[in-house]
């Protein structure tokens, strides 16, 4: 039951990993691309999800994606024109798909689309058969390759595989190919056909079925009426006890009656089987020969498997007669028709290497596939621990040597020095393994423009660039809304609607752009949109009349600007579902500061408007001044300094209830003594004065007793264990391996203003 | 596809002879237990990093192996001050309602079983620790409370029976 969970959540991350490449390669057909590989990929994709989606039972899901293949499946034979599809209709129906996932994985009731599935089977229906080589234009039509069974056809397979088993353990004396039922009756009518033999010798990888394909997919894909017979092999199969149902042991041999090229039968097979998981051999007999086949159709039925027997005779042997009773008599014959097919298998080398470009693209996606590990978080996060660790403990040895005689300590030192090296480089690669590419994030994007647009009435071109721009997973998982509120702001404020547009001399149709870029260790993204830009007048008059602003208070254009970061403020003259209810930019603003990140915005009226996001690359490590407090000592995150100074330097003066302001750079400023809010043991003295930055934008005065140093902190949660501790953010461990609390400003000047009052949150914390 | 082979080994726990094992530990004169599966591991004082204005019994936190978990001063929450902690001080490390958490006791004294008919429910007497006794259990020398350590880490310590009392109302 475990196991099964597992895999079904495997299934549903590999689902997200498919809809975003479906989503992706729909969209690049949409702008325009008429690469049929876009097409493979797109048919592929949701292909996988049906065939994954018919494992688990997910019914509604195997249904629509079923009818959406198909659809797909027009394309991909040809029968409809790439450039005459409906991509649009493609696209929504991918969106369909996501929530059918997201249904499935919630155990939620699925949304019926009977629209959509009513228009997807329209695909192909209109549109005349576009002239193409007749076997293939027949193929087609008989697919898709699973008929819409009443099992879904994952199950169907597991159902096959274990009935196979059966046989072999003898449980049953059904013939082996007893569950392909489906399969076209091996009967001797086919050879009536004109067209040569031809044997395929499918040899399936043991994950065949791990990566959602199954046999009868694979040989469904080949034209029915000119399979001649299917004979199954499971001598591999292992036994019982050992067996694990998610491999694939079987193998099978297919005799064709047909008049595909080798190169069109493996084109066949592109994209289910690797190039080294079957063999084509062809019978040495000319293809047009009148006097073959009568000789063939006078062979009595149970002849058939004769061919098929040749390089399995040994194998054959072992099944027994229960699984090949016809078998039996051919074994002595076998070797000499095994070394004719070699040489045949030889003869046609001259077609072989145009098969090769698709055969070699399968290899390079299998190799891709092998050379990349899907890896639990939870275990780069216990790495990253351990990393950690070793940094802690390296310290502490640097600690131990110092009082080492000095011969002794100069090796040592050397030695612990290297450590250090290593251990931060250690550090840096398991960083890069938790890092991803904000791809993730940016493909949910489409979608929301695209629901946008229909929402608002807009025509909207979505531009993405630096898609593979890596960041730490913390970082990943904080973007989303942020970016959400900013497309959503564009398209709603920033763009025009069509018609308005068209009055400015501008296209119908709006571009939002969405860029990611490393810059200065930090990810900078940014939203572009060239829409109306930042109303300033309006901005401002609102600003004015919520008292943000003074009322003769005179503002650069650029500092009107910033104001739409000010809270309450929104230029939308309807109030939309989309966005406008003053809760956008300055919400967006404070969860990007809290994450230590700046936003800005730079606007030209008229031509547009830009939002620039920067963020640190990492949430699990931050740049931090350790600082000493009486006994205790706490990290404040380096973003948030923006001097430090003695305090004899500082005049300081008193307010009423205590409160203490000091006078910087021409600006009062409120001091909080830490020792006193954080409540540090000891008995501070506080000489040294941080200026610090609120997430307000005001200025505040820490006084603390000493700075102790500058260092990279790994963050450490202290929700894990305990509950949110008020003035810090997160803790981290020093060199002596003891905990330091990671200051949070904000948190720290909430805190000193309800000090006094005995802390509420005392006792709801543990729990 | 797991053979139920757990099926036989079940049955033959008949309810009489159930026991519990217990690991026992001191504060002072007094000795208390818990569960020995909650006990993650045993180790010595180790210095902490007080909270700001944390509820008394709340130590302070450390670092196990890259961990931040909550050290509780037992002796705290039982209303007898707070302990002097030294290195033979023991931090008892326990799991306790998903959390990892450290409890300090003056030492760690044994590991007993004891049947589960024997556990006695904790007598409504005793005002400082109400709600933080589970039961008791009469060994041959002395009286073990057995903890309720979610109450435990819950618990705002002695100073505050108001605000435990409105918790239990």
């Amino acid at each position: 039951m475990d196991a099964l969970a597992e895999l079904k959540q495997t299934f549903f991350q590999e689902c997200e990993e498919l809809l975003g490449a479906l989503e992706q390669k729909l969209q690049a057909l949409d702008e325009g691309s008429v690469d049929s590989e876009d097409v493979n990929a797109a048919f592929r994709a949701i292909h996988s999800i049906k065939g994954g989606a018919g494992a688990f039972g997910c019914t509604e899901l195997v249904a629509f994606a079923h009818v959406f293949e198909a659809s797909l499946d027009h394309l991909r034979s040809g029968r409809v024109a790439i450039v005459d599809a409906p991509f649009s209709l493609f696209l929504r129906c991918s969106d369909a798909v996501a929530d059918l996932v997201s249904a499935a994985r919630n155990d939620e009731p699925a949304r019926p689309r009977p629209d959509l599935l009513e228009a997807l089977s329209q695909v192909g229906q209109s549109e005349a058969p576009k002239p193409v080589p007749a076997p293939a234009a027949a193929a087609p039509t008989k697919r898709p390759p699973v008929k819409s069974d009443d099992a879904p056809p994952g199950i169907a397979a597991l159902g096959n595989l274990l009935a196979m088993v059966e046989a072999k353990t003898g449980a049953a004396s059904a013939p082996v190919d007893a569950g392909w039922d489906d399969e076209p009756a091996p009967v001797a009518a086919p050879k009536a056909k004109p067209g040569r033999e031809i044997r395929l010798h499918i040899h399936p990888d043991t994950d065949l079925f791990r990566r959602v394909i199954e046999p009868r997919v694979v040989i469904a894909l080949l034209p029915p009426e000119d399979i001649v017979s299917v004979v199954c092999d499971m001598s591999h199969v292992p036994a019982l006890e050992a067996i694990d149902v998610t491999d694939c042991w079987m193998r099978f041999t297919v005799t064709l009656r047909t008049e595909m090229s080798i190169e069109e039968i493996h084109a066949k097979f592109d994209f289910t089987l690797a190039a080294e998981e079957f063999e084509i051999e062809v019978e040495p007999m000319p293809a047009n020969d009148d006097v073959e086949p009568e000789i063939e159709v006078a062979a009595p039925v149970s002849e058939v498997p004769q061919n098929v027997a040749a390089d399995l005779s040994a194998i054959l042997a072992k099944l027994g007669p229960a699984s090949a009773p016809a078998a039996q008599p051919d074994i002595a014959p076998a070797p000499a028709v095994t070394t004719q097919l070699v040489t045949a298998a030889q003869a046609p080398a001259a077609p072989r290497p145009a098969a090769r470009p698709p055969a070699n693209d399968a290899v390079a996606a299998r190799q891709r596939q092998a050379v990349s590990v899907r890896v639990d978080l939870d275990r780069i996060d216990k790495l990253m621990n351990l990393v950690g660790e070793i940094v802690i403990t390296q310290s502490m040895l640097v600690e131990c040597v110092r009082s080492l005689p000095y011969d002794v300590y100069a090796k040592t030192a050397e030695g612990i020095l290297t450590l250090s090296r290593q251990t931060r480089e250690l550090q840096d690669h398991v960083m890069a393994v938790r890092a991803q590419p904000v791809k993730a994030v940016f493909q949910r994007m489409p979608r929301l423009v695209r629901e946008l647009a229909q929402t608002l009435g807009k025509e909207v071109r979505l531009v993405l660039e630096g898609e593979n721009t890596e960041v730490d997973k913390t970082i990943i998982e904080e973007l989303a809304d942020p970016l959400t509120h900013m497309i959503r702001n564009s398209m709603d404020h920033g763009l025009e609607t069509p018609e308005d547009r068209i009055a400015a001399g501008k296209s119908p149709e709006g571009t939002i752009k969405l860029v990611a870029e490393h810059r200065a260790g930090r990810i900078v993204i940014s939203v572009t949109d060239d829409g109306r830009g930042i109303g300033r007048d309006k901005l401002l008059a609102k600003a004015k009349s919520r008292g943000l602003v003074g009322q003769d208070e005179k503002l650069a254009p650029e500092e009107i600007d910033q104001l739409i970061f000010a809270a309450g403020l929104s230029t939308a003259e309807v109030i939309s579902d989309v966005s406008g209810r003053g809760v956008g930019m300055d919400v967006v603003r404070r969860n990007v500061e809290s994450l230590g990140g700046r936003i800005s915005v730079d606007s030209e009226p008229g031509r547009g408007c830009k939002f620039t996001l920067a963020l640190p690359l990492t949430l699990a490590v931050l740049e931090g001044m350790v600082i000493r407090c009486g006994e205790d000592r706490y990290v404040i995150p380096i973003s948030s300094v923006i001097e430090t100074q003695h305090l004899t330097n500082t005049p300081i003066e008193h307010l009423t209830f205590g409160q203490e302001v000091l006078r910087w750079r021409g600006e009062v400023t409120p001091l909080y003594r830490l020792g006193a809010v954080m409540g540090s043991s000891g008995r501070p003295d506080e000489n040294i004065i941080i200026i610090a930055e609120t997430e307000r934008g005001g200025n505040v005065g820490i006084a603390v007793d000493e700075i102790v140093g500058q260092q990279q902190v790994v963050v450490k949660s202290l929700e894990g264990n305990y509950g949110t501790v008020n003035g810090a953010s997160a803790a981290t461990i020093l060199g002596d391996g003891l905990v330091a609390l990671i200051l949070d400003v904000d948190s720290m000047l909430r805190l000193a203003a309800s000090s006094g009052r005995p802390p509420a949150s005392a006792l709801k914390m543990a729990g | 596809m797991t053979l139920p082979l757990g099926e036989k080994h079940f049955s033959s726990a008949q309810p009489e002879s159930a026991v519990r094992r217990i690991v026992t530990f001191r504060v002072g004169d007094r000795t208390f237990g818990i569960d020995v599966g909650m006990v993650r591991e045993i180790k010595g004082w180790q210095a902490t990093t007080p909270l700001p204005h944390a509820a008394p019994h709340v130590r302070g936190v450390l670092n196990l192996r890259g961990v931040i978990l909550a050290v509780y001063d037992l002796r705290t929450s039982i209303g007898l001050g707070v302990t002097d902690a030294t290195a033979t001080h023991v931090i008892v490390v326990v799991d306790v309602e998903d959390k990892t958490a450290g409890l300090l006791v003056d030492s760690v004294s044994d590991i007993v079983d004891v049947p589960v008919s024997a556990v006695r429910p904790a007598p409504d007497l005793e005002r400082d620790e109400h709600g933080l006794i589970e039961g008791l259990v009469l060994l041959d020398t002395e009286i073990v409370a057995l903890l309720d350590l979610g109450a435990v880490i819950r618990d705002g310590g002695a100073e505050a029976p108001a605000a435990r009392q409105a918790r239990v109302a």
